[in-house]
């Protein structure tokens, strides 16, 4: 780090045109391991402006999402179909399918909210996992109780009439 | 590497000094530059900024005049909380009480409320599916990358809330 810094403003110094006349330590024996350093410095531009940013500002919530989002679409376009279908026509495949699909979907919705409003900064460290934990807990049961209620009773299309 | 540097400007120095005849350069001294560790920027998320700007929350909500855009999206998450809590109802509904879920149903239908009172509690539990039904193809659009103008946002947003409504009134009505 240091390193570069100094490198890159020897550099600059180099670029002012008085001083780069008069500094010329063209010595080739002390000039070849600096230049030897910078071409290793620019072959790997990427760890030379990676040591620059020190800290990326970490929001601490998501992780990496990428994965998951389009899981998440898939399930919202699948609840798009399963909602109206199984009001329309009932029956035990669509319900379970619809129980699993809706489960997932407000799950993920509800951790968003969760981590949006039940913030470490302003609940401390403890009352966000604790909240984030609960819904696990509570969606783990209602997808019990859902398929339950399916198999046991008249099923989720049903009731919706 | 600051060695090599303060080394070599020293005796640069001196061979200006020896060199130089017009005695300009006797004011001028060799630069010696010396390599510190660069400082790094303070670990601090955007909410903490923010508080220790004491700046308001963004967006200021008791300030920001209402529109369309803001109150959909926020309806968007309210209707989907609604319905996670009706179907975390059903769910543990279903396990937990005592009688089965149709025989609440019957009770409420038979139960002297009139059909109106009815009508009124069918609309309380459809509204929130068809908004976030119709909304959710809003999202999905956008996700897809379509009609994110301005101009689209509001159209189709007024599209989504006749559609809401209406089908709404359709479901508890039947
Ligand atoms: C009928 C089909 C449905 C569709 C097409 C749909 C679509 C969506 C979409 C696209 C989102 C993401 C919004 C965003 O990007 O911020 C969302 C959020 C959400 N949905 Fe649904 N949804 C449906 C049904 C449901 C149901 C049945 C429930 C509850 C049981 C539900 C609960 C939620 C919740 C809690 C959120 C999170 C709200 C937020 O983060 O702002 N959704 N929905």
């Amino acid at each position: 780090m240091a390193l570069a810094l100094f490198l890159r403003s020897s550099a600059r110094l180099q670029a002012l045109p008085n001083l780069s006349r008069c500094v010329q330590f063209a010595p080739s024996s002390t000039s070849r391991p600096f230049s030897h350093l910078v071409q290793q410095l620019n072959k790997n531009p990427i760890s030379a402006t990676k040591s620059k940013v020190n800290v990326i500002a970490t929001r601490g919530m998501s992780a990496d999402h990428s994965k998951l989002w389009p899981i998440e679409k898939a399930v919202s376009i699948a609840l798009l179909g399963l909602v109206p279908a199984s009001i329309i026509t009932p029956n035990p495949i669509l319900d379970n399918l619809l129980a699993v699909a809706v489960v997932a979907h407000f799950h993920w919705g509800l951790e968003a909210c969760v981590i949006d409003y039940i913030r470490p900064i302003i609940f401390g460290p403890v009352i966000p996992k604790l909240a984030l934990g609960l819904l696990y807990l509570v969606s783990a049961a209602t997808l019990g109780g859902l398929l339950y209620y399916n198999h046991n009773c008249i099923g989720i299309g049903c009731t919706a009439f | 590497m600051a060695l090599i540097f303060r080394l070599s400007g020293k005796r640069f120095g001196q061979q200006m000094l020896i060199t130089d005849k017009s005695g300009l350069f006797n004011f001028v001294r060799p630069v010696t530059l010396k390599a510190k560790p660069a400082l790094s920027e303070k670990e601090e998320g955007h909410d903490e900024r923010n508080m220790r700007l004491k700046r308001p929350q963004s967006p200021h909500l008791t300030i920001y005049a209402p529109q369309l855009t803001s109150m959909l999206s926020i309806t968007h998450r309210f209707t989907g909380m609604a319905l996670s809590a009706y179907a975390i109802a059903l769910g543990l509904g279903a396990v937990v009480l005592p009688e089965s879920i149709p025989h609440y149903i019957e009770e409420l239908e038979c139960a002297e409320i009139g059909s109106s009172c009815i009508s009124a509690i069918k609309f309380i539990l459809a509204f929130p599916i068809t908004y976030h039904f119709w909304n959710g193809i809003r999202h999905l659009l956008w996700d897809a990358g379509k009609f994110l103008t301005i101009r689209e946002v509001y159209i189709t947003g007024y599209v989504m809330l006749a559609l809401a409504i209406s089908s709404a009134i359709a479901l508890s009505a039947m």
